[in-house]
């Protein structure tokens, strides 16, 4: 009986074969072939550590970082405050997370270049205030607003998962004990919803360091990251094994993330993020 | 026993316009084993975790050792708790989570090696320092939440219905445990439990509540053969609550017949509760009998027979050693002192506590 | 106090989530067609939105794929979590680890993993490799949905019910399928929101004339979105937050609107929960409302392109680069279906045609890409027999065209002019007639420049006196240093969005073409166009053919349909760049723009001025190379 039932995941064997192990093969096959004619050869590795890419992928990892720092910062207290409340604070995340994803994310990232811009919104309301302006559009500084705006709930929502798991008695119980404030966080709530942190950088850190979405529209195309150079290769130098070879790079961090993912997040509790 | 070391003056606590505790007074002597009876939603939990600090009372004062405590948070309250669902931490190791109080209140380790041997040791589970909380069973969990609590020498521990999620055998024997370790360690045990045999156990004083109001305190004795009112005497233990008439002192009417009794000071002709205890009821032959009936019900039950007896169109429960088959008739006798009179319920108030079924 | 803090915070984050979302409302009834603009309150673009065909098209082909893609997603996602949940330890932990990939993978590694697979497996990229992609992305999420689900169906109930005499089919229908419902819903639930919001994978994954709505917005970016978009958009929000609240607030019973609120709740935290207890309107009336309008839509609009779906010309063209008008005549005059492509620089365009991974039909590149695209030997020689409206082009521009096209056999003029200054006459005081204003630092901030190798360059070559055809390393070399030197002080790089941004006055100078003047002029009156006095670029956009055409002759047919005096002058009162139609320019009426000496200069005016010459694959490779260095600097 079992063992009949367990064939009914081989058309998912096939799919999975066919359109997620072949195509990375195909990346690899490309990032170690030359364009010319096709022989094994590790000059495209050697183009993805020239001066360039290698400034823009080390400030895509800066500005990753600094985007997922933030977002942790912004998410850990929404996640602690909706998970203490609760039914008439479970719409609110629904209302912040869910609903704004059926407006196009381009569409709302590019509605920040009309908040941000010189004579944008936000400075407009500035000066009715007589507040000094702010000039943050095509800077680092719009790339990281960006990504925290579109990635924030890649964060939020798995912490929340887990911390709405933790029994209160165990918070309370580190509070009978002893512990302040600040130690109950430090020594029980952080480590017990480290699953659903690290699920939750992952899921920033990953597309934020991979992104050329982002950066394109709010940064005026004068700063590039790993995924602009990326996109630039396919689209438009059409060298796809330069291409290939820097996604393969990309690739090596992605299975770090794994790694850390399956050793800290072993249930999977904080994997679904919706 | 000596001085008051817990007292709860006018403790009023409500949640969205529902009122949990009206009112409340109570005080806990030093090494006492009281008992917070009474069954789910009366107002004991909440009790307990107003004494804890992990809720302010609306109103009222919490007296720890003559110093106010009402506000003081958890942390510095010199009480520890044993939660009902152990609330063990799952990311550290057994030793780790006794450790976590010592630790915190920055004991040196050789100090915080000894207290979890000495711990473990307490708790019947030496050598199982390194292990993880969440592969031991129940009643392992539950000692270890205890011995977590018991090594920071609170001169209280407060225990919410630490043994509700054991089976029955463990139970009974963790009831023998917990008196052993009283005993042993000679500090304060405030209990909650819905369970009346577990409350009759183990405990020096049980305060039976009901929907926010004490309903009586006393030794498991009292609690047992004098209950003050008919939900105590319904909530513990079994018992035949009839409806009487005091006639006259030492004389009250049961379902028309006389029985005579050892209660005064309730007037003439007064109506009153009346309550009889199973095993009180002695099964004579109908000659001999206040009032006779027919064995409607037989069970065996390993001490003794329970019995359901028609008589006088009340289904009275007797507990005998006796048995007497279904159908024959027989003669029921109560002894003037098995008889327990009670006031009937007069306010609105005391209405409220009335038995729920 | 804490409360307080609490409020502010959560008030705080809701700001953050919904500040774009209100101004793109804002935007839907600005009657400016400039985002840069207030133009006063309007309602007209909820009109236009659905006499839009190509919003219409791409938004039902986004709502199709979505339905599709999370329906056969669905299907396999939960065979295969039946499948893996009876699996042995180690192939479960094979396919969890599979499954996690796409989950965990970079969207872009993802995308170009997939475009690479079709391309040497030659799937022509369309309709179905996006759906097939979409469905890639989308079986984890089921999977990771119904697993929990399956994991906490008893198998006791399965066995009882063969023991009670059920086949095992029916046992699984009749009792697991029942439990792990709420999981395949919110599997589907999930699949489909991913698929509607994705846009990196099917930017990578699509093919000509196939758009979703992320990928129509991703193309109208540069050239500024169309107001009937934020209409959609509008509206497409404001229905679903309208269900929400529908279902949030059920008047009828409290409780039931506190468990739906749950229910939502965990729709969202997890989907793992998910248990639909308004049956009603989230089993019913939601799916079988979507369901008219999608196959009712999808009908419509499959209807309307069966009619010309036998003959059809796929044409590839610079953005906002014709008007959509002439699309529909053409359509309508000849029943020949039009796939309409758009890029934004040379570049871009070049190695889609050079790949051949999609057939185009009719390319417009500019003079010097042709002339690399002929080396190449990219194109095919135009059969001049049908396209007899060819004369209507002023034989100077075929004189000019030799440049590229020496032999005149390959290439049909479309539209000209140079290469300049736009600038704002409020914020720039000096008289501006030099490219070396773009080096003051008095305009630090306010310059923005064109975001493509040539022109960047040439601005640079230009105003130190070189050609801007040097091939000259060392000349290169020093333009290079001078672009370096000159990015502190810009703004943006940019290509169409420069009309917005100098509208708005976001910016002092702009690097742009002659023709941008007159739309620009329109909004905002403040601006002004010079050819400065170094001279710049001269520039020929033609229409071209590539060799594997498939339909050569529709696409000869629309270039002749092109060079139609009336068509000219239509493109021409749409685009505003000086059209080479001599016969369509002297049908203009206002002689201030028939003889408007910036939008058609004289060839006095275009003494310094030179056309761009393909360099050669080499000198191409270091221009682009010292490009890439100027934009990472």
């Amino acid at each position: 009986m079992k063992n009949k039932k367990k064939w009914l995941a081989a058309p998912y064997g096939v799919w999975a074969v066919g359109f997620v192990i072949i195509p990375l093969i195909m990346i690899l096959y490309y990032a170690f072939t030359s364009q010319e004619n096709g022989t094994f050869t590790l000059v495209n590795f050697a183009e993805v550590f020239s001066a360039n890419n290698m400034k823009a992928l080390l400030l895509a990892l800066l500005l990753a970082f600094v985007s997922t720092v933030i977002c942790l910062v912004l998410a850990y207290p929404l996640a602690m405050i909706l998970s203490s409340r609760s039914v008439s604070q479970t719409s609110f995340i629904v209302l912040i997370f869910i609903l704004p994803m059926w407006m196009n994310f381009l569409l709302r990232t590019l509605a920040w270049q009309t908040l941000l811009e010189k004579n944008g919104v936000i400075n407009g309301i500035l000066s009715f205030l007589h507040l000094p302006n702010m000039s943050i559009i095509n800077t680092p500084y719009a790339i990281i607003l960006g990504m925290v705006y579109n990635f924030l709930p890649f964060m939020v929502l798995p912490i929340y998962n887990v911390l709405i798991k933790i029994d209160k008695d165990v918070v309370e119980a580190a509070r009978d004990l002893g512990a302040n404030t600040f130690q109950t966080y430090s020594k029980i709530l952080i480590p017990l919803s480290l699953p659903g942190i690290v699920s939750g950088i992952t899921m920033v850190f990953i597309p934020a360091l991979t992104t050329f979405v982002i950066s394109d529209l709010l940064g005026g195309s004068k700063i590039l990251l790993i995924g602009n150079v990326i996109e630039q290769e396919f689209k438009q130098t059409n060298n796809w094994n330069a291409g290939s070879a820097l996604s393969t790079v990309l690739m090596i961090f992605i299975l770090i993330s794994m790694y850390f993912v399956n050793k800290y997040d072993k249930d999977g509790e904080g994997g679904a993020v919706f | 026993m000596s001085h008051k070391l817990l007292d709860l003056i006018n403790i009023s606590k409500s949640y969205d316009d529902q009122m949990i505790l009206d009112e409340m007074n109570l005080y806990i002597r030093e090494n006492e084993f009281l008992t917070l009876l009474g069954p789910s939603g009366c107002g004991k939990t909440t009790t307990l975790r107003i004494l804890g600090g992990f809720e302010t009372p609306d109103s009222g004062r919490v007296m720890f050792d003559g110093k106010d405590i009402t506000n003081a948070p958890p942390n510095k309250r010199a009480l520890n708790t044993v939660f009902q669902k152990y609330a063990l931490f799952t990311h550290m190791t057994i030793a780790e989570n006794i450790a976590f109080g010592l630790k915190i209140k920055g004991r040196s380790k050789a100090y915080i090696d000894d207290k979890i041997k000495y711990a473990l040791k307490l708790v019947n589970l030496e050598g199982y320092e390194k292990r993880s909380p969440a592969l031991l069973s129940g009643g392992q969990q539950q000692r270890i939440a205890i011995a977590r609590a018991i090594v920071n020498e609170p001169k209280v521990l407060l225990l919410d219905e630490p043994l509700g999620a054991l089976d029955l055998k463990l139970r009974q024997d963790m009831q023998y445990e917990l008196i052993r370790l009283k005993n042993e360690l000679g500090i304060t045990f405030i209990y909650v439990t819905h369970d009346q045999e577990e409350a009759l156990t183990m405990s020096d004083t049980i305060v039976v509540m009901n929907q926010g109001y004490i309903q009586q305190i006393g030794t498991p004795e009292d609690i047992y053969n004098e209950p003050e009112n008919a939900f105590v005497a319904d909530f513990i233990g079994d018992s035949n609550i009839v409806d009487g008439i005091m006639i006259e002192d030492r004389l009250v009417e049961i379902l028309g017949a006389k029985f005579e009794c050892v209660d005064i000071g309730f007037g003439t002709n007064k109506p009153v509760d009346v309550v009889i205890r199973p095993e009180d009821i002695d099964l004579v032959p109908v000659s001999r009998g206040t009032i006779t009936g027919r064995v409607t019900h037989l069970i065996f039950k390993g001490v003794h027979y329970e019995m359901e007896v028609q008589a006088n169109g009340y289904e009275w429960l007797v507990h005998s050693t006796d048995m007497v088959p279904v159908g024959q008739e027989v003669g029921l006798h109560v002894d003037p002192f098995d008889i327990q009179i009670m006031n009937k319920p007069e306010s609105e108030d005391e209405e409220a506590v009335g038995i729920e079924e | 106090m804490k409360k307080h803090i609490t409020r502010i915070y959560m008030g705080l984050i809701l700001f953050l989530m919904y500040a774009p979302i209100l101004t793109l409302i804002v935007l839907s009834f600005n009657s400016s067609k400039t985002r840069a603009k207030w133009g006063g309150f309007t309602g007209k673009w909820y009109i236009a939105l659905f006499q839009n065909d190509d919003i219409m098209q791409a938004f039902y082909n986004t709502l199709i794929i979505a339905m599709l893609a999370a329906a056969i997603a669905t299907v396999l996602g939960t065979m295969a979590a039946i499948g893996m949940n009876s699996m042995k330890r180690r192939y479960r932990t094979i396919f969890t680890g599979v499954t996690n990939i796409p989950m965990l993978n970079g969207e872009i590694v993802m995308g170009i993993s997939l475009m690479l697979l079709f391309i040497i497996a030659r799937v022509n990229l369309g309709f179905s490799t996006i759906l097939m992609s979409h469905i890639t992305f989308n079986i984890p999420y089921v999977i990771l949905s119904v697993m929990p689900k399956l994991k906490q169906t008893k198998k006791s109930t399965y066995e009882a019910a063969l023991d009670l005499g059920a086949s095992p089919v029916y046992a699984f229908f009749k009792v697991v399928f029942p439990d792990i419902m709420p999981g395949v819903l919110s599997g589907f639930l999930l699949s489909f929101t991913m698929s509607l919001d994705d846009f990196v994978i099917t930017y990578f994954t699509k093919g000509p004339g196939v758009d979703t709505l992320s990928t129509k917005i991703y193309s109208e970016v540069r050239k500024g979105i169309k107001p009937e978009m934020y209409a959609l958009s509008t509206l497409l929000f404001v229905t679903v937050l309208f269900l929400l609240i529908l279902i949030n607030m059920n008047p009828s019973d409290k409780k039931h609107a506190i468990q739906q609120a749950k229910e939502l709740e965990r729709l969202a935290a997890g989907g793992k929960k998910h248990r639909i207890t308004k049956k009603l309107i989230w089993g019913r009336i939601v799916p079988i409302l979507l369901l008219i309008i999608i196959t009712g839509g999808g009908f419509y609009y499959g209807n309307r392109n069966k009619s010309s779906a036998g003959d059809q010309v796929i044409v590839y063209n610079w953005g906002e680069y014709i008007d959509p008008k002439v699309l529909d005549i053409f359509e309508e005059e000849t029943g020949i279906k039009v796939i309409y492509e758009e890029f934004e620089t040379n570049e871009i365009m070049y190695p889609k045609i050079q790949s051949g991974a999609i057939a185009y039909d009719l390319v417009c590149p500019s003079d010097y890409m042709i002339n690399k695209m002929l080396q190449n030997d990219l194109l095919a020689k135009i059969d001049w027999d049908n396209v007899p409206n060819a004369v209507n082009i002023g034989e100077t521009y075929y004189d000019k065209s030799k440049e590229f096209d020496p032999t005149n056999e390959y290439s049909v003029p479309y539209c000209w002019g140079t290469l300049g200054i736009v600038y704002n006459k409020t914020m720039v005081d000096e008289p501006v007639d030099s490219w070396e204003i773009l080096w003051d630092s008095k305009y630090k901030n306010n310059i923005l420049m064109q975001d493509s190798v040539r022109d960047a360059f040439s601005v640079s070559l230009k105003s130190m006196g070189y050609s801007t055809n040097s091939t000259n390393i060392a000349q290169l070399d020093e333009a290079q240093k001078l672009l370096v030197a000159q990015k502190p002080l810009v703004q943006a790089y940019v290509v169409d969005q420069m009309r917005d941004k100098m509208i708005g006055g976001e910016a002092a100078l702009g690097v742009t073409f002659s023709g941008e003047l007159l739309f620009m002029q329109r909004e905002n009156p403040d601006l002004d166009f010079v050819l400065p006095k170094e001279g710049g670029n001269v520039w020929i956009d033609s229409w071209v053919i590539p060799k594997n055409a498939q339909h050569k002759e529709n696409a000869e047919k629309f270039l002749n349909f092109l060079c139609r005096p009336d068509i000219a002058l239509m493109n021409f009162d749409y685009i505003t760049y000086a059209t080479p139609n001599t016969v369509a320019r002297d049908m203009i009426e206002d002689p201030e723009v028939r003889d408007n000496p910036i939008l058609f200069p004289n060839d006095s005016q275009l003494k310094n001025c030179e056309t761009f010459k393909y360099l050669g694959s080499e000198v191409e490779e270091i221009c682009a190379k010292l490009w890439r260095e100027v934009k990472s600097s």
